[in-house]
C-alpha cells in the first residue's frame, strides 16, 4: 500500500496529530458466489482540524461508503480509523459511543433521514436525550437555539418533517448534526437532492456555520464544483481508491491524474462562449465492476495514457507527492498535462 | 408533456395553442396526434430505466417506436434498430439489441432511449432532463451526441434542464420558467451575459462554477419556489427578489422585449438594478436587500405563509 500522503504544504505546523486519520482501510462487502464487492482498498488520508476536505468521485466509487466507514456506521473490513487520537475501529460498544459524539453525519436525503412521526424538536434533541445532556426545559432551549443557527424559525419546533421543504429539512438534519456539539462533520451530498436555487443556501450556510464552531467537514459529493467551491483540499476517487488529492488551487492548477482531468474536462462550463468549444476527455468504456476490479492501475482500461501491459497493467501506482500539495497514484503523471 | 398531449388527468390544457407547423395539437383528436408523437415530434425522459419496459429486448422496443408508425418500411424496420443503437454509440450493437435494459448501464440506457426517440427521424426532439440522472462524465458524451444530431441530421432539439453548463453547452436559445411562466427569453450568449430578469441573475451567481475563484460566496437565493396552488399577487418572484420595488407585489409583469431579441417580465430589469441599487456588487441577497422595499401588509402574511418558515426577508432581520 502506498505512503501514507501528508497533507498540508508546511509540515512544520503539522506537528500535531491530525483530527482524523485514515489508514489503509478497506471494506469488501460479500456478494454471495459473485465473490466480494472491493468497494474501498486501501484508503489513507488525513484531515487536520479545521479543515474542509472534498471526496469526488462517480456513482460507485466508494465515495458515500467511505463516510460511512469514517463515521463507523459501517465496519472497517481492516485498517484503521484515528479521530482524535483514537482508532475507532477497536472501540465497541460504549466507548465507541462516548467517541463517535464528536462525529455527526449529514445524509443526502432529507426525506429519508428524518422520522416522519418524530416533531422537529425530538429529531433534533435526540442526541442529546441519547447521551443524557439535556432535561426537561433545557431541551426546547437548546432546539430552539439550534433551529436559530441553522436558519429556521425557532417556535416551529413541534411541527413534523412533511411541513417542510427539501432544503428546510436539510437544515433540521444539519441542526441534529450540530446538536453535540462535534469536531467533525461528515456530509454526504448534503445538496444533491435539493432544487439549485436552494442548493447555495446550504452550501453557504455550512461555511457560516464552520467558521462560527470552529467545525472540520468531510463533504462528499459528485458534482467536482461544488466539493472544490467548499474543499480546501479534493481527495478524488475512483473505483475504491484515492487517485488524486491536492489543495483546491492546486487541482485548477494542474491536474496529475489522468481521471481527474477527464472528470474536470467532462463538466460543463456555464459559459456560451466557452462550454461549445471544450474538448472533452472521453473515457473509453465504462467503470469495471468492483467485484473484480481491474489488475495495476485500476484505471488503465479506460485510460488514454496508459501503457500496457507495463507497467500500468501489472504494478499498482502508490499515491504518491507530486508537487508539495498535491498527490496522485499514476505511473505517467507527468503526462497528464499533454492529453487533450 | 403538453406539447404531446401526455398530461394526465386531472391536469388538462385550459387554454392556448400549441401550433406544429400550423397545426394545433391541442385540438386535434387524439388519433391524429398520435401520428404526430414519436413520429414528428419525440421525447426522451430524465430516467432511462423507468422509461424502458423491463420485459422487452431494447431492439424490440426500439422497432416498436417505428412499428407504431408507417415512416418507415417494414423490411427496413430491424436493420434500422441495429444502425440506430451504432450511431447513438451502443458498442457491438448487433449483439447488443438482443439485451433487455437490466444488461444496459445508466448511460447505454439512456442512449437506447434516444435511439428510439430517433428511429422515425423526427422533427422535433424534446429531451426532459436527458443527463440529469447520469455521471458527468457519461453526460458530456450523451450531450455530444445530442449536439451531433441537432447539427447533421437538422433535428431541432428542445433541452428541458436545470443545469445552466449543459445549456450554454448545447444550446441556442434559451427560456427561464419559474412558476409556471417563462420570465425571461433570449439567445444564449445575452441570457448568460446580460440577464435582465432577477431570477435569471441570481440563478446564475447561485452556483459553484468551476471556472470561478472558489472562495467567492454563492449568492442565494432566500426563500422557497411558491406554491402552485397558492401563487402571490404581482410578480411570482417578488417574495425572493432582492430588487423588488412596490410595483411588483402588486401588479404582474409581462414578457416584454428588453434588449434586441431578449425578453424578460420584470418591471425593475437589471440594467436599472446595476444602475440604481448597485447590484454589481451587493452581497445581501435577503428578499428586498437592494431596493429596500417590503411587502406590503396583507401580502407581507401570505408571503411569510409560503415560504413556510424561514425568515430571510429583511423586514424580519432582527429576529435572525
Amino acid at each position: 500500500m502506498s505512503t501514507l500522503a501528508p497533507t498540508t504544504a508546511t509540515e512544520s505546523i503539522r506537528a500535531r496529530e491530525p483530527l482524523l486519520r485514515v489508514v489503509d482501510v478497506v471494506k469488501h462487502f460479500h456478494a454471495g458466489v459473485a465473490g466480494s464487492v472491493k468497494a474501498l482498498d486501501g484508503v489513507s488520508f488525513e484531515i487536520q482540524a479545521g479543515e474542509t476536505v472534498g471526496l469526488v468521485g462517480e456513482s460507485g466509487c466508494g465515495k458515500s461508503t467511505l463516510g460511512r466507514v469514517v463515521a463507523q456506521l459501517l465496519p472497517a473490513t481492516s485498517g484503521q480509523v484515528i479521530f482524535d487520537g483514537v482508532d475507532l475501529t477497536r472501540l465497541h460498544g460504549e466507548r465507541l459511543r462516548q467517541q463517535r459524539k464528536q462525529l455527526q453525519i449529514i445524509f443526502q436525503d432529507p426525506f429519508a433521514s428524518l422520522d416522519p412521526r418524530m416533531t422537529v424538536g425530538d429529531i433534533i434533541a435526540e442526541p442529546l436525550v441519547n447521551f443524557g445532556l439535556i432535561q426537561g426545559k433545557q431541551k426546547d432551549q437548546r432546539v430552539q437555539e439550534l433551529l436559530r443557527v441553522v436558519g429556521l424559525n425557532p417556535y416551529f419546533n413541534n411541527r413534523y418533517p412533511h411541513e417542510f421543504s427539501g432544503g428546510q429539512r436539510q437544515r433540521i438534519g444539519i441542526a441534529r448534526a450540530l446538536a453535540l456539539n462535534p469536531k467533525l462533520i461528515v456530509c454526504d451530498e448534503p445538496v444533491s437532492a435539493l432544487d439549485v436555487s436552494i442548493q447555495a443556501q446550504i452550501i453557504n450556510l455550512l461555511e457560516d456555520l464552520q467558521r462560527e464552531f470552529h467545525l472540520t467537514y468531510l463533504f462528499i459529493a459528485h458534482d467536482l464544483s461544488v466539493v472544490r467551491h467548499i474543499g480546501n483540499r479534493v481527495m478524488v476517487m475512483y473505483l475504491g481508491k484515492i487517485v488524486e488529492v491536492a489543495g483546491s488551487e492546486d487541482l485548477d492548477r494542474s491536474q496529475q491524474h489522468p481521471y481527474t482531468k477527464a472528470l474536470l474536462s467532462a463538466i460543463p462550463v456555464p459559459n456560451p462562449r466557452i462550454q461549445p468549444g471544450r474538448r472533452l476527455i472521453a473515457l473509453s468504456g465504462e467503470i469495471p465492476s468492483p467485484l473484480n476490479p481491474p489488475s495495476g492501475c485500476r484505471f488503465h482500461t479506460r485510460c488514454p495514457i496508459a501503457q500496457i501491459p507495463t507497467p500500468c497493467a501489472h504494478e499498482e501506482p502508490p499515491l504518491e507527492r507530486k508537487t508539495a500539495n498535491h498527490f496522485a497514484a499514476c505511473h505517467f503523471s507527468e503526462k497528464v498535462d499533454s492529453i487533450n | 408533456m403538453s406539447v404531446l398531449g401526455l398530461v394526465q388527468r386531472p391536469g388538462r390544457i385550459v387554454a392556448g395553442n400549441i401550433l406544429f407547423k400550423g397545426q394545433d395539437l391541442v385540438r386535434m383528436p387524439a388519433d391524429e396526434l398520435r401520428e404526430v408523437r414519436g413520429r414528428d415530434i419525440a421525447m426522451i425522459f430524465q430516467d432511462p430505466l423507468s422509461s424502458l419496459n423491463p420485459v422487452l429486448r431494447i431492439g424490440f422496443q426500439i422497432d416498436e417506436a417505428m412499428r407504431a408508425h408507417d415512416k418507415i418500411p417494414p423490411t427496413q424496420i430491424e436493420t434500422r434498430g441495429v444502425e440506430l443503437l451504432k450511431e447513438v454509440r451502443v458498442p457491438d450493437a448487433p449483439r447488443r439489441v438482443k439485451d433487455y435494459p437490466h444488461q444496459f448501464s445508466g448511460g447505454m440506457r439512456q442512449r437506447a432511449m434516444i435511439a428510439m426517440g430517433l428511429s422515425n427521424r423526427p422533427e422535433i426532439l424534446i429531451a426532459d432532463e436527458p443527463t440529469t440522472a447520469l455521471d458527468v462524465t457519461v453526460q458530456a458524451q450523451i450531450l455530444e451526441l445530442l449536439r451531433d444530431l441537432n447539427q447533421e441530421m437538422g433535428t431541432s432539439i428542445v433541452l428541458i434542464t436545470h443545469n445552466l453548463g449543459v445549456v450554454a453547452g448545447l444550446c441556442k436559445r434559451v427560456l427561464v420558467m419559474y412558476a409556471g411562466e417563462i420570465v425571461e427569453e433570449g439567445p444564449v450568449e445575452q441570457i448568460f451575459e446580460s440577464p435582465q430578469h432577477p431570477y435569471t441573475w441570481s440563478l446564475l451567481r447561485s452556483i459553484p462554477r468551476i471556472d470561478a475563484d472558489r472562495r467567492r460566496r454563492l449568492r442565494s437565493i432566500e426563500g422557497l419556489p411558491p406554491d402552485l396552488i397558492a401563487l402571490p399577487p404581482g410578480c411570482k418572484f417578488s417574495p425572493r427578489c432582492p430588487f423588488r420595488i412596490e410595483r411588483c407585489f402588486r401588479d404582474e409583469p409581462k414578457l416584454d422585449e428588453v434588449q434586441p431579441a431578449q425578453r424578460a417580465s420584470c418591471w425593475v430589469t437589471m440594467k436599472r438594478a446595476y444602475a440604481e441599487m448597485g447590484a454589481g456588487d451587493i452581497i445581501d441577497t435577503r428578499p428586498g436587500a437592494a431596493s429596500g422595499v417590503r411587502p406590503p401588509k396583507g401580502v407581507a402574511a401570505r408571503v411569510d405563509d409560503q415560504r413556510m418558515l424561514e425568515s430571510p426577508d429583511i423586514g424580519h432581520a432582527g429576529e435572525r
